[in-house]
């Protein structure tokens, strides 16, 4: 299996904080990662070092397909190659589903406007929005909304996807939607980094979970490796109280 | 519809405001002072000397003729187009500064017996190679707003092929720009000039223009204190009093056939009807007469506004952008830039770029100058409304465009700006507001916008209609914009709550 993302000795510091500290981490090509720990442990910080929009500290290196992520004429290249969902969708308020989706493949990718337009009904098919197309964002629930963010992060033709919280901001009635589709890719083959709460999503989707605190990755292995029999006590202290959460939950 | 209520508020308002002015038009000729608005600055009429006091043959006129009345005197310095709506408006009961008795005048106002004859002068740099009017031909000539040379100018313009005619509010301003090399020759009263030139080598008097015309004391139209003044000034006459002030401020006596001399009548109106408030404010013949004037002067506020609307919005762009994305020290310098230019008057700026840069080489006409300063100053205002725009769109829009990796252009002109015009353009119009209201403040640097030509429409009209046209044009041309703004601002606060 081919190297995708490779994590070397990355930390990152915001002033005197230091947000990730020595993280190490590889994903392999058609890897489905999950990334899971308490609010503050630094998932988001890490994956949003992927393509940059944190610059890292000097000290680590970041590869992404060979690539060294650094400032410069080559980032955008590397962006391209990597497509991201955010918690809030971000969605472009003033352009249509179909603009929002087509935009980036016309501008960066050189694609025709029939060919992005073609390329985006696929998309919007996919993740089951095309009917919307001609919409604006703010005429769709929040659950319609993460898809279009999907479809548009996809039209670049990325080589792996980052998702960072993508269900967090939702209804939840909504999350399950959005789960589906990212299963969906999953199932396809995509390379992704999935950041997330929901314990079932990732036990169910990931071929390997890695629990991160305090900036650290804690521990990593497989789903079973980590939801049934965790070697640390703080990634099991973590999950017992998420876990007993959603099981009440799930009771009611 | 509420614009049709606001305008017909804003009307009553307005008719409310003019009535009030209107009362305050009745005469009272019992008050202990007399208040006397002179042009200071007009030598040897009304001027300081080096301690700051106010002297001159007209001074020491009014104050001989107010204590033989038993009165005070107290003076108003008011610039010479001023006086006219100033006496016409009672603010002042005496308007003084070699104002010359027209029968256009004598419509609107009434003057007492002459004191001085006089003409009109041409003066000129002591350099140039223009020693007559018809040296002018194709040169730019300067002259008073208003005055009697700017109206003996524009009515020879044709005959002497004169290429412009620029209008000054006072002998300093002029004589400034014609030093300057702005303008080739000044077109004044012949006795002023004299006495003003008497000490300055580099200038020199060298035409003497035949126009004629008798220099009195100006009054509200019918006015009783002008009778009473009129027959102080046939004493003082026959007292030889006139013609002493004379020999003190010229040096010699005038002759005896002069006005100086020799009693008169009073000048009388050939309409010697009492002009009501109508005829006074919104006088229809005036108004005909003045309104080509007024058309020319708003083509040079609608041009002027525009250029520096225009190229204020891309100026501000490029700065707003500077001092979010440029590195350290340019960003600052886009910063101070911003801070300095919203800080310094418009007005200080515009004399700063017309009357100062000339010494540094840089000469612009009026016209630029204007758009100079107004450009600067609403690049300064604009650059902090794009500013405030684009910090509102959200950073998740920044960050969307970088993680689909569209250029910093791409995600400017696709993404960031789109949204921030949104958001900038009800305090963009307010700004596009007021620049068109600061071309008003160009007037000074003696371009011929719409203020400056109302203002030199009601000196030569000697009635304020055109003025209030002025403020009518202004009216219809910035209500719509200003009714514009509170439409949009509505707009996007209902769709915020939608």
């Amino acid at each position: 299996m081919k190297t995708l993302i490779k994590l070397e000795s990355v930390s990152k510091h915001f002033g005197n904080f230091r947000a990730l500290s020595n993280i190490n981490l590889q994903v392999d090509e058609g890897e489905v990662l999950s990334v899971i720990g308490p609010s503050g442990s630094g998932k988001s910080t890490m994956i949003r070092c992927i393509n940059l929009l944190e610059q890292y500290d000097s000290s680590g290196s970041i590869i992404v397909d060979n690539k060294l992520v650094k400032k410069g004429k080559a980032l955008r290249e590397v962006r391209a190659n990597i497509g991201m969902v955010f918690q809030n969708f971000n969605l472009f308020p003033h352009m249509t589903i179909l603009d929002n989706v087509t935009l980036a493949p016309m501008r960066t990718g050189g694609l025709s406007d029939a060919d992005a337009k073609k390329r985006a009904h696929v998309l919007l098919e996919e993740v089951g929005i095309l009917d919307q197309a001609d919409k604006y964002p703010d005429q769709l629930s929040g659950g319609q909304q993460q898809r279009v963010a999907i479809a548009r992060a996809l039209a670049m033709e990325p080589k792996a996807m980052l998702f960072d919280e993508p269900t967090s901001a939702l209804d939840p009635e909504m999350v399950g939607e959005v789960l589906h589709v990212i299963k969906k890719l999953a199932d396809r083959g995509v390379t992704m980094i999935v950041v997330t709460h929901e314990m079932g999503f990732a036990r169910q989707v990931s071929d390997r979970v890695v629990f991160m605190d305090s900036g650290q990755i804690v521990e990593s292995g497989t789903p079973s490796e980590i939801f049934d029999s965790a070697k640390e006590s703080r990634t099991r202290d973590f999950l017992k109280s998420v876990l007993s959460h959603e099981a009440y939950t799930n009771k009611r | 519809m509420i614009y049709l209520k606001l305008i017909s508020k804003f009307f009553l308002m307005s008719i409310v405001a003019l009535l009030s002015i209107a009362q305050s038009y009745g005469q009272d000729s019992d008050k202990q002072v007399i208040s006397v608005g002179a042009n200071i600055g007009n030598v040897p009429w009304e001027f300081q000397d080096t301690k700051g006091q106010l002297i001159g043959f007209e001074i020491d006129l009014v104050h001989k003729i107010a204590s033989q009345l038993g009165k005070e005197v107290d003076i108003v310095n008011i610039p010479f187009s001023g006086l006219f709506s100033a006496v016409q408006s009672n603010r002042i009961d005496i308007a003084i500064s070699s104002i010359t008795i027209t029968d256009e005048r004598l419509k609107s106002v009434s003057f007492a017996q002459p004191y001085y004859d006089s003409d009109q002068s041409l003066t000129i740099r002591s350099d140039s190679s223009v020693k007559t009017v018809d040296d002018l031909r194709g040169k730019i000539v300067a002259v008073d707003t208003g005055s009697t040379g700017d109206i003996w100018t524009s009515e020879n313009q044709q005959k002497y092929g004169f290429k412009e005619i620029r209008r000054y509010e006072g002998i300093t301003p002029a004589v400034l720009d014609l030093e300057i090399g702005r303008t080739d020759g000044y077109i004044s009263d012949i006795p002023a000039m004299q006495y003003y030139t008497k000490d300055k080598p580099n200038l020199e008097v060298v035409e003497r223009i035949k126009t004629g015309g008798s220099y009195s004391m100006m009054f509200s139209k019918h006015n009783q204190l002008a009778v009473e003044v009129n027959e102080v000034i046939t004493s003082l006459k026959r007292a030889g009093y006139i013609n002493d002030l004379h020999e003190k401020w010229f040096g010699i006596r005038a002759e005896a056939s002069t006005s100086t001399a020799k009693t008169t009548a009073m000048p009388g109106s050939k309409e010697g009807v009492v002009l009501n408030f109508v005829d006074t404010f919104l006088n229809k013949e005036v108004l005909l007469t003045t309104l080509p004037m007024l058309m020319l002067g708003l083509k040079t506020t609608i041009q002027l506004g525009f250029i520096s609307i225009v190229l204020g919005l891309i100026l501000g762009l490029a700065l707003a952008l500077l001092r979010l994305y440029a590195p350290y020290v340019v960003g600052f310098l886009a910063k101070a830039y911003i801070d300095v230019f919203r800080s310094i008057p418009l007005l200080v700026l515009l004399i700063i770029i017309f009357y100062a840069l000339p010494f540094v080489g840089i000469n612009l006409s009026p016209f630029y100058a204007a758009a100079t300063a107004l450009v600067i100053v609403s690049g300064a205002y604009t650059a902090e409304i794009f500013r405030a725009g684009i910090e509102a769109i959200p950073k998740g829009q920044f960050e969307a465009s970088q993680a689909l990796g569209l250029s910093y252009r791409h995600m400017m002109l696709d993404v960031v700006l789109p949204q921030a015009v949104k958001i900038v353009i009800p305090p963009l119009t307010n700004n596009s507001i007021n620049v068109i209201k600061d071309t008003a403040l160009a007037s000074v640097v003696a371009m011929p916008d719409l203020l400056k030509q109302a203002t030199q429409a009601q000196a030569i009209a000697a009635n304020p209609t055109p003025l209030i046209a002025a403020a009518g044009i202004y009216l219809a041309l910035l209500l719509p914009l200003v009714l514009y703004v509170s439409h949009l601002e509505k707009k996007y606060r209902l769709r915020e709550y939608a």
